[in-house]
């Protein structure tokens, strides 16, 4: 019986430390990446262009955007044929790139500290964080998920929402999609998407 | 070899499990977004359509001429010295919700940045002495209080809000240092307009930027906003 107790209460302790190893090395990791994004952003010499290049192929393996594209059309999306969901897909990537990289460049003096690791579950983590820049300071939480199956030329971890300021980025996409979708067609909005990209 | 067989039948059932689960599913719990409540619908459409060509035809000209004749520092000490104005409805809202620290470092704020900040042009509190400004107003102190939004209500000139934060406008008012002088009528009206225009411009001077940038990301600008301003105010309450 006693060797039993044991048993258990040394498994889970080992889980819990796994657990928080797990915490610190994606810790390390996102700050390594954002770190290499901060670089790049402060290298004036190169153009616009390059710049936002540079941080896209820096950003791509940390993000599930296809994942991000999936959840913001909900059930809707399951009901598309494979054409138009591949379609829908490539548009909404390219328009969570462009957007994030066109963001990020705008950064200049900005430092991130994460002040706060939370796991809701197992494979989901969030990494609660303040932007601090002489002005202000600007509450921005990560959250991220692991695969069962890690995906090729990605992170172990991969973000699927971001929420700036308690607004969250997949949440804002997924409620106006749907009331777009009310009164247009699906046609209408990949449409729309690829004007704005 | 019972144990073993029966593993067996477990492990590849677990597999199978994994590869059919779907991922949507696994995030329908997180990712559920609220049918929003929004009988104003038809009036807040058109009310974003107006402020937004408002703001583009005469809003963003004014401000980017201002921002052109303005040094960028000076536009900043002039919204510090706003910030620093309506200490008294920071105040009481942090009070009222009683947090009581940072109604203290709120009035260190205030008395550091009106004596050694010159009249609040500066922010010596946070540059110097690392403390940090806590906005509240009347809106969050009701949603403090457990008082719920309400339905949206977009503005004329001031954007989204909710009835909620609509009502509080005025108690905030009532401690607003430029309205007090108002009504007591110790400046006109025209002043009155005066000053509130200077605020309004310098403010939008500020950020031109973060407006381009928010209606870029928006499909449909109203819904978007709307959207954007009830999970930041939500945020703002829960802090």
């Amino acid at each position: 019986m006693f060797k039993k107790i044991l048993l258990v209460c040394v498994s889970v302790l080992l889980t819990q430390t796994l657990s928080a190893n797990e915490q610190k090395q994606l810790e390390e990791h996102f700050l390594s990446r954002i770190d290499n994004v901060i670089s790049v952003v402060q290298n004036k010499e190169l153009d616009k262009e390059k710049r936002n290049a540079s941080i896209i192929k820096i950003l791509t393996p940390m993000f599930d955007f296809e994942l991000m594209a999936k959840l913001s059309l909900g059930k809707k999306y399951k009901k598309l044929s494979t054409e138009d969901k591949k379609r829908f897909v490539d548009l909404y990537v390219l328009r969570m790139k462009n957007s994030y990289s066109s963001k990020i460049d705008a950064y200049n003096d900005e430092k991130l500290e994460v002040k706060e690791i939370l796991q809701a579950k197992k494979n989901r983590i969030a990494l609660v964080t303040d932007l601090v820049s002489s002005k202000e300071t600007l509450k921005i939480v990560y959250k991220f998920y692991k695969p069962k199956q890690a995906k090729k030329s990605k992170d172990t971890w991969l973000i699927y929402d971001v929420e700036i300021l308690g607004v969250s980025i997949l949440k804002t996409d997924k409620a106006q999609f749907r009331e777009y979708l009310q009164t247009k067609s699906i046609q209408e909005l990949m449409d729309t998407l690829a004007q704005k990209s | 070899m019972k144990l073993i067989y029966g593993l067996l039948v477990v492990s590849i059932f677990f597999n199978l499990g994994t590869c059919s689960a779907d991922e949507l599913d696994e995030f329908s719990d997180e990712m559920a977004v609220e049918e929003v409540y929004d009988p104003l619908s038809g009036y807040n459409r058109a009310m974003t359509s107006f402020n937004d060509v408002l703001y583009e035809n005469v809003m963003k000209p004014v401000a980017s001429g201002y921002a052109n004749v303005v040094h960028t520092e000076i536009r900043e000490s002039i919204s510090k010295f706003f910030h620093n104005l309506y200490f008294p409805m920071r105040l009481t809202n942090n009070l009222l919700q009683g947090k009581f620290k940072n109604s203290l470092e709120e009035s260190e704020r205030f008395v550091l940045n009106s004596t050694v900040g010159i009249l609040g042009f500066f922010d010596p509190a946070k540059s110097k002495f690392e403390i940090d400004k806590h906005n509240e107003d009347f809106g969050q102190t009701l949603g403090f209080y457990g008082v719920g939004a309400g339905p949206h209500v977009v503005l004329p000139l001031f954007g989204p809000s909710n009835v909620r934060d609509t009502i509080s406008m005025i108690p905030d008012s009532l401690l607003s240092p430029i309205d007090y002088v108002a009504r007591k009528d110790d400046i006109t009206i025209l002043e009155y307009v005066a000053i509130k225009t200077v605020e309004k411009v310098n403010c939008t001077s500020q950020n031109i930027e973060k407006y381009e940038k928010l209606k870029a990301d928006a499909i449909d600008l109203y819904p978007y906003q709307r959207d954007v301003y009830e999970q930041y105010r939500q945020e703002q309450i829960e802090e």
